[in-house]
């Protein structure tokens, strides 16, 4: 009995080793076949895509194309996609249509199994070809997220008005979309999007108009600049904020007016948003309205105020230097702090052992400023670590003074 | 091409580029080798001394900067012109490849048409010039 079963368990170890052999074998000599047949389709298939005559893929490919061939050609096909653009990138997408990998890929659309729907998904947005985006739009209903993301993501890569709309509309519906994902695809849109956009704003509800704010902003059109204007002024103050980022984020300097203007807004995050634009948007003329907003009771702005006139070249520099002699505490305090994060105190320290007397006096003069405002972290590290020994014994001798009155 | 078939290496470690852009080359009359790395870019470069080098940036052991730097040091490539094709989109990585040396720069994905144009200009400026192999 014993014998038997030991025999039983060799016969079975036997066949299964076997078996697996055979699916070895049998898998590397598809894939050396495979190997073999793409080195003989790839150059023809590339032949194809960078020829500028009417001649069809058909015409390049052995006859009559068996299922292997086809299946390769169309991995060729897809490596291809992603490296050309232009008229070799058209050729492409014509070569997927007369193969049939559109019609087979859209039919794949409608499988039972959900992995096979996003793997369609995405393989159409690689094809870019027109004759999907009907099927795809109708994709974005389906009930796995998935699937719904990549057929977007795919609408997004073959754009055209057609595909682009329904990506606007799924801004609306956050119950079924990542408003983020969404506006990311749009952005990738570029231009194309900007119209449809202006077109749909004003039947966008409330959440979605936010969307379309930050969207038209980080494509940066100018053609979209009429309409955020407007959007300065709109009731809600969300709408508001948005807008005045996407200003910012277009960043035209003929903007700065309008910015200004928002800088007195009733509503904090509003004027915040206002100021940090002025950063990207730059002019000298906003300095002044910045310098105001440095002494905002909101510390928010406040902050954002300080970081955009250092962010504004050397005027913004300048007036955050004549702004530690502010009345307001506070703004004294942010343009310490942004005259030390744009590392503008260490070129005033530099200068403590300037061979030049006005530098220098000009510099004692800073530093001893920065002490009366008991923010002394800094320069107290400088005293130690800074490269210069005449720097290092000049400050340590100014921060060895008895204070020279209050501030 | 006026007959001659210029020489042409591609450094590349994408496999798809390089039999892709060979086989536009190779059909527009060019010579056209193929190297995989940077190092057997610059190998390739000093034993062929070819009219040009269609190269990539991002590259395992020898980045594209390197291969630059690597064919300006050597006298026998110094001359050869130098044209980058990259995913790399930014600025500061455009201005680094032309301040090192490099004569044009293209973006991937790339229009076919663009590139042979931008390769034929460079064969016949360094024809005038005089330069390359």
């Amino acid at each position: 009995m014993h014998d038997i079963l030991i025999r039983l368990i060799a016969g079975t170890g036997a066949l299964l080793g076997g078996l697996t052999l055979l699916i070895a074998f049998n898998k590397a000599s598809r894939e050396a076949l495979d190997r073999r047949r793409r080195a003989l389709l790839e150059p023809v298939i590339y032949e194809y895509a960078n020829a500028s005559g009417h001649r069809a893929i058909h015409d390049y490919l052995p006859k009559p194309l068996s299922r292997r061939d086809r299946r390769l050609a169309e991995a060729v096909l897809l490596d291809a996609a992603s490296v050309v653009k232009g008229e070799s990138r058209d050729r492409i997408t014509a070569a997927f249509e007369a193969l049939g990998s559109v019609r087979h890929s859209i039919l794949h659309l409608r499988s039972q199994r959900w992995w096979k729907r996003a793997e369609a998904a995405e393989r159409l947005g690689l094809m870019r070809s027109r004759a999907a985006v009907e099927p795809l739009v109708a994709a974005m209903n389906d009930p796995v997220g998935e699937v719904r993301i990549r057929a977007a993501r795919a609408l997004g890569i073959i754009r055209g008005s057609a595909s682009i709309r329904p990506l606007v509309l799924a801004l609306t519906d956050p119950s079924r979309w990542s408003a983020i994902r969404v506006a990311e695809i749009l952005i990738g849109t570029g231009a194309e999007a900007v119209e449809e956009l202006l077109a749909a704003y004003d039947s966008l509800p409330h959440h979605a108009r936010i969307s379309a704010l930050d969207v038209l902003g980080r494509i940066r059109s100018l053609k979209a600049a009429g309409l955020i204007r407007k959007a300065l002024k709109d009731p809600s103050p969300d709408i508001r904020a948005r807008a005045a980022n996407a200003l910012g984020h277009v960043g035209d300097p003929g903007f700065a007016a309008d910015l200004t203007d928002t800088l007195r807004d009733p509503e904090w995050p509003v004027r915040a948003m206002a100021a940090k634009a002025l950063g990207r948007v730059g002019g000298r003329s906003a300095i002044a309205a910045l310098c105001e907003a440095i002494k905002d009771r909101q510390w928010w702005v406040r902050s954002n105020a300080a970081e955009a006139l250092r962010l504004l070249g050397p005027a913004g520099r300048d007036a955050l230097v004549r702004m530690l002699d502010a009345d307001d505490t506070y703004a004294r305090h942010q343009a310490v702090a942004q005259l030390e994060e744009g590392r503008i105190i260490d070129e005033y320290l530099a200068d403590l052992a300037s061979a030049d007397p006005a530098r220098r006096e000009s510099a004692i003069g800073f530093v001893e400023k920065i002490i009366r405002l008991e923010r002394v972290d800094h320069l107290t590290q400088q005293a130690i670590d800074h490269a210069q020994e005449g720097v290092r014994l000049a400050l340590l001798k100014i921060l060895q003074r008895p204070p020279q009155g209050a501030s | 091409m006026g007959g001659e078939q210029a020489r042409i290496l591609i450094v590349d470690d994408d496999p798809i580029i390089r039999r892709f852009v060979g086989t536009l080359l190779a059909h527009n009359g060019y010579e056209v080798h193929e190297a995989e790395d940077g190092e057997a870019g610059l190998r390739m470069a000093a034993s062929l001394l070819p009219r040009l080098v269609v190269l990539d940036l991002v590259m395992p052991y020898k980045d594209g900067f390197e291969v630059i730097n690597g064919l300006k040091d050597d006298p026998s490539t110094r001359l050869i012109p130098i044209l980058i094709l990259s995913v790399k989109d930014r600025e500061e990585d455009v201005v680094k490849a032309l301040n090192l040396g490099a004569d044009d720069y293209m973006i991937k994905p790339f229009s076919t048409q663009e590139l042979l144009a931008r390769i034929r200009k460079i064969l016949e400026r360094t024809a005038q010039g005089g330069r390359g192999a």
